[in-house]
């Protein structure tokens, strides 16, 4: 836009001499060699750009409580699910009974269970159980996907048998994987996180593959494989920096995806065995007690604790996706 | 694109044997065998020597292997003449696995090197006796008997080769005597027809159909009240049997038959007698000798078929789910569509905002959770059934579990309707189109809607198709008798030919899903040809 006249400055107004403002400045060889630009950090600005939302910050002040009690909780109270089981008049308490019978307590302002069981400590137990589950499944679906999802992308006979076993791989239920799996070992939590990383990277892997495509064939990586630099190392140093953001992203939605899979899994019967109680399993155990009034509590909790864990999760992880395109720095 | 189709046709179908390959690796090769017997009453009763026999009869039902006992190695040879019936008579396998006479050892020996050269395991048990030594114990008698693993080739090319069942008039084995083999056709269904007392016809009913003799189905083309109407049984889908789920019965009839209490309606038996009955006399099925067995039969029927089905009020697994399925896809779609497009026109409003936070809200909790939320405003806020009932003609029992299933993908459709049409009002053709004079409404419809709408079309095949699979958990949450759960049923009960069946009917779902997407996107968009340039 061509500036109007009325809108340039009088230099008057700025209150120095004439010769203040236009004196020649002696040419220095050494300084105009210097590039002076905003100094950058692309960590520091990612989360300037983080911070800058307060829903964020608050997304992540819960994440951040939730996670510390789903660790420091059960490590600090003894939880026996077990422990009344003798007691009938112990079972199946509003939060108003179990105060009245057990006195105030972490224990018992969300009542009990079936068992007698204290429905806080339950719910800060499955949940313990179930991010663990949600982020080792994560970090080796991650890692093994974007590696091998480069090497996918980036080679074009790789891509087609890849592409071939994608399709075939995609086809077979998960379902039918999870339940063989659970014959061959017996069920448990290494069983449960063995089944879901033993295809599920592929999905991830076939993600990454199409971002791969879109950038592979730009003019610094061409330049790159003209110098003949090997893929791996093109794949490594060229292209996984680039998608920094895009893998953000995907791990926003890859982390709650495996805490709700294990609901879903647990529902339909295939837990991680009767020792293990995640938030899945809690949910299946006490279905039934959705119907009857004044037990509803057992069941909702853990539902509503594994849709906020999930939403923090995803939340947070969005919005740091966001935050880390260096596009939103400006 | 007759070329691309077709090879997209061949891809596909490769691909599904190598589904249905691999699921058969997984479940035959890897899983425990002694599994199927974890729920199997009989096989806690058996004892001894019998239990090992019965776990091997057992898994040559389920096809894990191929068995052979010594007596059918005999019979087969009394059937093509070797052997004469007093030879049979006297080779019999010893009870107590003592072989003494010359020509039993001379026959053992010849059928263990016939199967052992063969690749055979030989199995000979020993008699298990009583501690008194005298006595065998119960089911402890002497058996001999060879089996061989299936190969997973040798499955997958059975299983295949069997999927498509033609019925024809030579079905029937030719040595038994079913009078003249031959296909009837005739205007007036007999089934309909009624007689006097005297014999004579008392009124017919128009409705066409093809019997048969000698084919397996006695109706091979028919009409009735059913969905949908028109039948035929010239050409059948065999997916393979069900052991466990539903015990004999085919999984494609286990999938669509009908459910629910019987239906009763007045028809005519072939013998003419006219009874009202649940019977679906038209799915009648030969089956040898099954007339003179049993003293109703011969009352009602003429011939040997006499296998029926039983006309239930319900629905199919299939049906319920494909009802459920199909509302609730058009309600998505429905929904789903104007909504994106509003978020798109709104982009940064309230409406958007919204649309975005109920589109985290789907994809961050977990889908049970919701649907659960879904069931609980559902019946208290506005007092909808709770669960599915076949017997309750209610229309209202559908409603909660279409509106479980429509809600999710609506927040998928506007997602990406949304996104599709925010790229397309940016691209520099909108500018140009704008520039150009062309009004708002004009550049909407004209060009962004269009545009945006190509890949929504691409996925609707796959919805509709995806309807017939059933949904897992909605029909959990309010019980529908849905083919959801089958697949999970069957795991339970490790009812391996279930399994290979879902998975091939899944896998050519998806694959003719995406093909028929593929195809309409190009029917839509002229732009997107599939031929081969021709440069």
């Amino acid at each position: 836009m061509i500036p109007v006249k009325d809108e340039l400055m009088d230099l008057s107004d700025l209150g120095m001499s004439e010769e203040e403002l236009f004196s020649p400045v002696s040419h220095d060889q050494f300084d105009s060699e210097k590039i002076t630009a905003p100094r950058y950090s692309y960590w520091k600005s990612v989360f300037r750009v983080f911070f800058r939302n307060k829903l964020n910050i608050f997304a992540l002040a819960l994440l951040a409580i939730v996670i510390a009690f789903a660790y420091i909780y059960p490590q600090v109270t003894h939880y026996d699910p077990m422990a009344n089981i003798m007691d009938a008049s112990a079972k199946h308490l509003s939060p108003k009974q179990a105060i009245d019978k057990f006195g105030l307590s972490t224990h018992t302002i969300l009542g009990t269970g079936a068992a007698g069981q204290s429905t806080f400590d339950a719910v800060w137990y499955g949940s313990q159980i179930s991010l663990s589950l949600a982020f080792i499944c994560a970090a080796i679906n991650m890692t093994i996907g974007i590696l091998l999802g480069a090497v996918w992308g980036f080679s074009k006979k790789v891509d087609m048998f890849m592409t071939m076993v994608y399709q075939i791989i995609a086809n077979v239920p998960g379902i039918l994987v999870m339940a063989v799996m659970v014959m061959l070992f017996t069920a448990g939590f290494w069983t449960m996180v063995f089944a879901m990383t033993v295809t599920g990277w592929l999905g991830l892997a076939y993600f990454i593959r199409t971002q791969v495509l879109i950038i592979r064939d730009r003019e610094y990586n061409v330049a790159s494989r003209c110098l003949g630099t090997p893929i791996l190392r093109l794949t490594v140093k060229n292209i996984l920096p680039f998608m920094t953001s895009v893998i953000m992203l995907l791990l926003a939605e890859e982390v709650p995806s495996y805490i709700s899979y294990e609901v879903f899994l647990s529902y339909i019967g295939f837990s991680m065995g009767t020792k293990t109680i995640s938030l899945g399993r809690l949910i299946e155990m006490t279905q039934s007690s959705m119907l009857v009034p004044g037990w509803k509590l057992e069941f909702w909790s853990p539902v509503i604790l594994a849709s906020i864990i999930t939403l923090v999760l995803y939340l947070v992880g969005q919005n740091l996706g966001d935050a880390s395109d260096p596009r939103t720095h400006l | 694109m007759k070329k691309f189709i077709l090879k997209r046709i061949i891809g596909g179908l490769l691909s599904i044997i190598a589904v249905v390959a691999i699921v058969m690796i997984l479940i035959y090769s890897l899983m425990d065998r002694q599994l199927i017997f974890q729920s199997d009453s009989l096989y806690m009763k058996k004892l001894s020597n019998e239990k090992t026999l019965y776990m091997y009869t057992k898994w040559e039902e389920y096809g894990y292997v191929d068995l052979v006992n010594y007596s059918d190695y005999m019979m087969a040879l009394l059937r093509d003449g070797t052997i004469t019936e007093e030879e049979f008579n006297s080779t019999n396998y010893p009870r107590n696995g003592k072989v003494t006479s010359e020509k039993t050892k001379e026959f053992v020996q010849k059928f263990k090197d016939y199967y052992s050269g063969k690749g055979y395991v030989i199995m000979e048990l020993e008699a298990d006796m009583m501690s008194s030594g005298r006595k065998i114990k119960t089911g402890g008698a002497a058996r001999l008997f060879a089996y061989r693993d299936i190969p997973v080739y040798q499955r997958l090319l059975k299983y295949f080769k069997s999927i498509f069942f033609s019925d024809n008039i030579h079905y029937v084995p030719e040595e038994d005597d079913i009078g003249e083999r031959k296909l009837t056709f005739t205007w007036n269904d007999p089934i309909y027809t009624v007689y006097n007392e005297d014999g004579t016809v008392a009124s017919k009913k128009f409705s066409p159909a093809i019997l048969g003799n000698g084919t397996k189905h006695k109706y091979l083309f028919y009409f009735d009240k059913q969905f949908p109407y028109v039948h035929q049984n010239f050409l059948t889908l065999n997916l393979g049997k069900s052991y466990a789920v539903n015990s004999g019965v085919d999984v494609w009839e286990t999938m669509t038959m009908a459910q629910g209490t019987f239906y009763m309606q007045e028809l005519t038996y072939p013998s003419g007698l006219r009874e009202e009955t649940a019977d679906d006399l038209h799915t009648a099925v030969y089956q040898k000798g099954s007339l003179e067995t049993n003293l109703v039969y011969s009352e009602r029927y003429t011939d040997d078929y006499t296998n029926t089905q039983t006309a239930k009020t319900g629905r199919s697994k299939v049906g319920y789910s494909f009802i459920i399925g199909i509302l609730a896809t058009l309600l998505a779609y429905s929904l789903g569509l104007p909504l994106g497009i509003w978020m798109a026109l709104r982009k940064g409003k309230l409406v958007d905002k919204l649309g975005t936070a109920y589109n985290i809200f789907i994809l961050a909790v977990p889908s049970l959770a919701y649907i659960f939320m879904f069931k609980a405003i559902g019946t208290t806020v506005f007092k909808l059934p709770r669960v599915f009932d076949m017997d309750v003609n209610s229309k209202l029992m559908y409603i909660l579990p279409i509106v479980s299933l429509a809600l999710p993908s609506v927040a998928g459709l506007m997602k990406w309707l949304r996104r599709y049409m925010v790229d397309q009002m940016n691209s520099d053709y909108v500018k140009f189109a704008r520039s150009g004079g062309l009004s708002e409404g004009e550049i909407f419809r004209k060009h962004i809607l269009k545009n945006a709408m190509i890949p929504i079309i691409h996925g609707i095949p796959g919805s509709i198709l995806g309807a017939l699979v059933g949904a897992i958990i909605t029909e959990r949450v309010y019980s529908v008798p849905g083919a959801g759960n089958l697949l999970t049923n069957a795991i339970g009960v490790y009812d391996n030919g279930v399994i290979v069946g879902l998975t091939m009917f899944y896998a050519t779902l998806s694959v003719v899903g995406l093909l028929l997407g593929d195809i309409l996107m190009a029917v839509a968009d002229p732009r997107i040809s599939f031929d081969t340039k021709e440069r």
